[in-house]
């Protein structure tokens, strides 16, 4: 079983297919991957229209059960507001997780209302994902201080440091409380990140779906074709992103 | 340009980056590289060093290479490298390595500790300006080595060519395709930059603007090579994968 843990419902899907995740499915379908981790876009560059993109994400969920994880978005900037965005998403859209892009959300991950975030989500058990690998907000130090400081959340490294601070990640990740999406090095890097990580807090991700361009194939298969031995790579297909979600 | 060709027609092919020798994590042997070349239909391939030899001793690293491409003289071609912190000795060695036939000069700010359009590196571009040797340099490391901080070289120097290494990525993707229309003579080079990606920057740029790279052993270089013929159309293929480098190498002389 393949889950693809780093895709998004682009800005081109929705404008185009309004909701319907069937032609998004099809591209799962192609290359045989079960169910995927769904981001949104629109909600990461448009503070204004991110609810809006979290009740699609969550819509989309709803007409595709077990295939997507919908993962939804709030801004720290609005204080309170992102507080009770973040709380929506939980109890009334039931959203998997969440996904943070800090430099393109343009927020600290110093926020005083992300630590709240980062300690709600502790609280009610749902794992947070970053876009990683980039100064000055999004690095993967600072992802793993905040790690630090809240013990009880789960934190996923969503680019396992892009391809020039996949080094730091590793680094990051040898907290227990910290996950890394291969999704961004290079094939030896991702070698050497499943020989250093622990194996079973990895998880492999394509970040598909912001143009209708088929990326899928090719980062999948620079996985598929590393030195990984079989049974690791069936761990963290397959395996892994569902423990994500195992709290118990 | 001359039209290199086999018999058969096919334009040659060549990959723009791959790295020989030990590093702390890897090590592609000579033959290693030949067969995966083999494997992948690529004819020729520039050779580059690894991290700590760009890093420091230079020379060993330029003899190295240049050995290397005399062993096998129809596929390797020899690159060269400096440290510019070593200042006037990295301009005679630079001198030394092109008087010795190294056909492109690189840079790798990240390694080497320098700002990409640092004036450190000015005396290099100096002499390279009485020269057709095209500059290769790496990307996409943040505020060290970032395709305008090319594009600023490539202003400043006219008559050099430059090739920003893997397109600025990750990051700095947004910058690709006006960085490389910003100036005649910068083109870009596919290896990171994922070939859907690259492929986007084609379109929008024209294929005499890109050079294949897979920068093996980083990367898979039968894998990538693989891959990029997928992704790119086919009538781009002959510049993109040969055509565009050879020029670039071809005016110095033929290879």
């Amino acid at each position: 079983m393949i889950v693809d843990c780093h895709a998004h419902w682009g800005m081109v899907w929705e404008e185009r297919d309004h909701g319907n995740p069937s032609k998004f499915l099809e591209i799962l379908d192609r290359h045989k991957i079960a169910s995927t981790y769904l981001m949104g876009f629109l909600n990461l560059i448009r503070q204004d229209l991110s609810p809006q993109d979290n009740d699609t994400l969550a819509n989309l969920a709803k007409q595709a059960p077990n295939r997507i994880f919908p993962l939804a978005t709030t801004w720290p900037q609005l204080g309170e507001g992102a507080i009770r965005e973040f709380i929506r998403c939980v109890e009334d859209l039931k959203v998997t997780g969440f996904k943070f892009h800090p430099w393109m959300q343009g927020f600290s991950l110093t926020d005083p209302t992300f630590a709240k975030i980062c300690g709600l989500a502790g609280e009610l058990q749902v794992p947070i994902f970053f876009h990683d690998g980039t100064p000055c907000y999004s690095l993967p130090e600072q992802i793993g201080a905040l790690a630090s400081r809240f013990p009880k959340t789960r934190f996923v490294l969503g680019h396992a440091g892009l391809l020039w601070t996949w080094r730091s990640a590793i680094l990051a990740a040898q907290r227990k409380n910290v996950w890394i999406c291969l999704c961004g090095p290079h094939a030896r890097a991702i070698e050497l990140i499943c020989e250093r990580v622990a194996p079973d807090r990895i998880l492999w991700g394509s970040d598909w779906g912001p143009r209708f361009t088929d990326d899928i194939e090719y980062r999948l298969n620079l996985f598929l074709k590393t030195k990984v031995p079989s049974k690791l790579q069936e761990l963290i297909l397959g395996v892994n992103p569902m423990r994500l979600l195992d709290y118990s | 340009m001359s039209d290199v060709r086999e018999p058969s027609g096919r334009r040659v092919t060549i990959d723009g980056y791959c790295t020989i020798g030990v590093d702390r994590e890897f090590n592609l042997t000579e033959s290693a590289l030949l067969e995966a070349m083999d494997r992948a239909g690529v004819d020729w391939a520039v050779i580059a060093p690894t991290d700590r030899m760009f890093a420091v001793e230079n020379r060993e690293a330029n003899e190295s290479i240049r050995a290397a491409s005399l062993r096998h003289r129809k596929r390797f071609i020899p690159s060269c490298s400096v440290n510019p912190w070593f200042g006037t000795a990295a301009v005679a060695e630079l001198e030394r390595a092109l008087g010795e036939g190294a056909r492109v000069f690189l840079l790798h700010p990240f390694v080497q500790g320098f700002l990409a359009n640092d004036e450190l590196i000015f005396p290099l571009l100096d002499l390279l300006q009485t020269r057709k040797i095209p500059v290769y340099i790496h990307t996409g490391q943040p505020g060290n080595s970032t395709p305008f901080q090319v594009v600023d070289l490539a202003e400043r120097y006219p008559s050099v060519d430059f090739i920003i290494g893997h397109c600025g990525a990750t990051d700095f993707w947004n910058d690709a395709i006006e960085a490389g229309s910003s100036a005649a003579n910068i083109y870009l080079d596919a290896s990171f930059s994922r070939p859907f990606h690259f492929a986007r920057y084609i379109e929008s740029l024209g294929k005499k603007k890109g050079i294949m790279g897979s920068a093996a052993p980083l990367n898979d270089l039968v894998f990538e090579w693989e891959q990029i013929r997928k992704y790119l159309p086919v009538e781009t293929h002959d510049d993109l994968f040969g055509g565009n480098l050879l020029s670039l190498l071809e005016k110095e002389g033929s290879l």
